[in-house]
């Protein structure tokens, strides 16, 4: 049967709508729910980089948020490690949240310098902070990558890390995310007389290519080069901005 | 627009009679879309590592040929044949889609184990070979079969090859280990070739020959 263009053309349009409608309508219907995976998500692996729950058991869904209320305070800081107050809001809604971090860390790496507001989450035992988990974030070679570093109560040594990298290689670059490997920041030192030390991801095996400082360095991915280098450089660059908190929690303040 | 005729003759057809039955049946084995006629061998590389990844993964594609081939069969005649690929595209992608956001909201782990290879479902030749080959052709009902059938199919080798990578390459199935740890203190160690896309490519060549052998097809010279 011959169809005629206008057929052609209408029969295309209908599809074009037909089918964006279809998957725009189950996307937005599933949007609350994906938000909320993806939180979960995020926070059981803060968590998870926390030390927490103690017995290092799978959460579901309830038991992390549960934890999360109880176990874990965000706070919010200035570049000089004091807390911020609302009056550091950068978005414009009245308080501090992850957004108002978000913008102030946008506008500090374009710019090269600290951003205003900084944020950290503190695991809290019994009404006293036991360990710190400070958020990273940098490039990989295909996209963001992201993490955050679990410290214990004196801000000196790495109790575990978890890292984020939606857009690397698998098998490569990705391999970040995997637990060997966020196992290797464990018991990492970030004090070196008396100062911070940045941990360096290196190029090859921590023990060949730094043994005089094992305790400040981590193997690099390899094949993974460039992803290992933006982790090394987000570590150097939180490890920076954090400086005056982690003093300040060093010295018992 | 069927005329009439064949209308009748499909009122008339048995529901599950000789070529119901072949559409099913056949690709399980005879015609398996992966081990006789090569397609989808991507993601039968990449997402067998683990038998529950190689279980999603299956269970979306079933259900995206399924559904595709219905959707192609319904309007089969209403396609003019000029734009008939872009249709199915646009048909087998939009499908794929709502498969991805269904898993990131139901099953979100999943999800992100299978990352990039949901989306490549679009891509897999399987399900454009059976909406090109088979529901352009046929009524909804046999199409159904078919997609059944091929996805199956597809399923029964992906989680074969899976069986075999995770127990040789991780001593587990399911993600729970079976390989008791005394094995292990005696000196045995997993096979990490297993682990690699080169495993899975042996394993598959294997599975191939081991079909063919069985049914004795050969590729026409």
């Amino acid at each position: 049967m011959a169809f005629s263009n206008g057929y052609i053309f209408g029969f295309a349009a209908t599809v074009c709508v037909v089918c964006s409608l279809s998957v725009s309508g189950v996307s937005l219907s599933l949007r609350d729910m994906q938000e909320l995976n993806k939180e979960r998500d995020k926070n059981g692996s803060i968590l998870g980089a926390l030390g927490l729950p103690e017995d290092g058991s799978a959460m579901d869904g309830p038991t992390i948020d549960k934890l999360w209320k109880e176990r874990v305070e965000q706070r919010f800081i200035k570049p000089d490690g004091s807390p911020a107050d609302a009056s550091l809001d950068q978005d414009g809604d009245g308080d501090l949240d992850e957004d108002d971090v978000r913008l102030a860390v946008q506008a500090a790496r374009s710019a090269d310098k600290a951003p205003a507001v900084l944020n950290v989450f503190v695991r809290m035992d019994g009404g006293q902070a036991s360990a710190y988990a400070i958020p990273l974030a940098g490039n990989g070679l295909w996209g963001p990558v992201s993490g955050y570093l679990a410290l214990d109560k004196k801000g000196r040594e790495v109790t575990g890390s978890t890292f984020f990298a939606p857009k690397e290689t698998p098998g490569l670059g990705a391999e970040i995310v995997e637990s060997y490997w966020e196992d290797k920041w464990k018991g990492k030192k970030l004090v070196k007389a008396g100062k911070s030390a940045p941990i360096r991801v290196v190029k090859g095996e921590a023990a060949v290519v730094c043994p005089d400082s094992i305790d400040y360095c981590v193997d690099g991915v390899s094949g993974a080069t460039i992803t290992s280098r933006g982790v090394d450089e987000m570590v150097e660059r939180a490890v920076r901005w954090y400086d005056p908190f982690l003093s300040n929690i060093r010295k018992g303040a | 627009m069927s005329s009439p005729a064949t209308e009748i003759q499909q009122e008339r057809a048995p529901l599950f009679g000789k070529k119901e039955r072949t559409a099913l049946m056949d690709p399980l084995s005879d015609n398996n879309p992966i081990t006789v006629q090569v397609l989808g061998i991507c993601s039968a590389l990449a997402v067998t590592i683990q038998m529950n990844r190689a279980l999603v993964m299956s269970a979306a594609v079933i259900a995206v040929l399924i559904t595709s081939n219905v959707v192609i069969s319904l309007i089969r005649n209403l396609i003019p044949p000029s734009i008939r690929i872009i249709v199915q595209l646009s048909v087998i992608a939009s499908l794929v889609i709502v498969v991805d956001q269904i898993l990131q909201a139901f099953l979100y782990d999943v999800a992100k184990q299978l990352s990039v290879f949901v989306g490549l479902i679009i891509t897999n030749c399987i399900i454009m070979g059976r909406a090109e080959a088979f529901a352009m052709a046929n009524p909804p009902w046999q199409s159904f079969l078919d997609g059944l059938g091929n996805g199956l199919g597809y399923g029964i080798i992906l989680v074969g090859v899976a069986v075999f990578r995770e127990l040789l390459g991780s001593g587990a199935l399911m993600g729970v280990k079976v390989i008791p740890q005394a094995v292990y203190d005696m000196g045995y160690v997993n096979n990490g070739l297993m682990v690699l896309a080169p495993g899975a490519f042996i394993l598959l060549g294997l599975m191939i020959w081991a079909q063919r052998t069985w049914t004795g097809y050969a590729e026409e010279a």
